[in-house]
């Protein structure tokens, strides 16, 4: 089973990401999730395999996106910053901030319909 | 700890109304006192953070402390990048003072301690100081700001403080320090 990986973006280090075949077409748009007031603006969020999600963090206080598995994680993100997380297997993948341990939310990863011809 | 936290608002209380009558007309602390109060007001508890990381051994006291030292340094720089963009220079005052006297006081006794002690009472102490510090900010700082963007800033850094103030909650229960 492929991981996700991060495609640091902004300047963004990776940190500790698992290791993974670039399963994600190159070009698509990825889903956006805004952090603001202490919470991930979308509590689940549902994408297909390949897909990416970036977080972009519009609170003063820094966050993170960080996988309860500890599988990804996106790191500090403050004011205005971004990462983005690309999912190459189908899965629910449980996450939260790290540094606010309340702030909790879900993606959910579903294979395309039609795999291989979906992008 | 319902005695501490009487004692810190009794202080508190102490201190607007002393303040209150010095300061201009409408008897209220004005935008740059405001600024210095609550610009002093991170900058202890980020002061707290570090003791608590140089003395605790506790993975969730530490977590805590880090997160303290990581937002409250962000609001600040937020303040000052307002400050500067409004050209002004935000005034020292009473209120600011008996914060500083008080965190003087509470980190020496903070400094004789460790283990479990110190955990339950640094971690008490960030639950009564971020319940005061948001009470006043909520009551005080933000209906007497006339600064938009200090107002603004302000209620963004009372939201902040106030899932601090819910984090220390937990963080006292989880440590089931006796009260
Ligand atoms: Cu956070």
């Amino acid at each position: 089973m492929s991981r996700p990986y991060l495609i640091a973006s902004c300047g963004i280090v990776a940190a500790a990401i698992a290791a993974a075949a670039s399963v994600a077409a190159a070009d698509n748009r990825p889903h956006r999730v805004v952090v603001r007031s202490f919470a991930f603006e979308q509590q689940r969020l549902e994408v297909k395999v390949g897909d990416r999600v970036e977080w972009v963090n519009e609170d003063i206080a820094p966050h993170t996106a960080t996988a309860v598995s500890g599988e990804w994680d996106t790191g500090a993100l403050t004011r205005g910053q971004s990462a983005a997380i690309s999912f190459g297997a189908p899965g629910t993948f449980a996450y939260r901030c790290a540094y606010h341990p309340q702030m909790r939310a879900t993606i959910v990863v579903t294979e395309t319909e039609a795999d291989g011809a979906a992008h | 700890m319902n005695r501490h936290r009487h004692i810190l608002l009794a202080a508190a209380a102490a201190v607007v109304l002393t303040v209150t009558p010095a300061n201009a007309e409408n008897g209220v602390l004005n935008d740059l006192e405001i600024a210095h109060a609550a610009y002093t007001a991170g900058e202890i508890d980020v002061r707290y953070a570090h003791l608590a990381l140089a003395i605790s051994e506790n993975a969730s006291v530490r977590e805590f402390a880090a997160t303290m030292i990581r937002d409250h340094s962000a609001v600040n720089e937020a303040a000052l990048t307002l400050v500067g963009q409004l050209n002004v220079t935000p005034q020292d005052n009473d209120l600011s003072r008996v914060l500083v006297d008080t965190a003087t006081q509470k980190r020496a006794e903070l400094k004789a301690m460790e283990g479990k002690a110190f955990d339950c009472a640094y971690a008490q102490n960030e639950l009564v100081y971020h319940q005061l510090v948001n009470e006043t900010v909520e009551g005080h700082f933000i209906p007497s700001a006339t600064v938009p963007e200090l107002k603004a800033l302000l209620s963004e850094a009372l939201a902040t403080f106030k899932v601090h103030e819910g984090h220390a909650e937990h963080m006292v229960a989880a440590l089931g320090c006796s009260t």
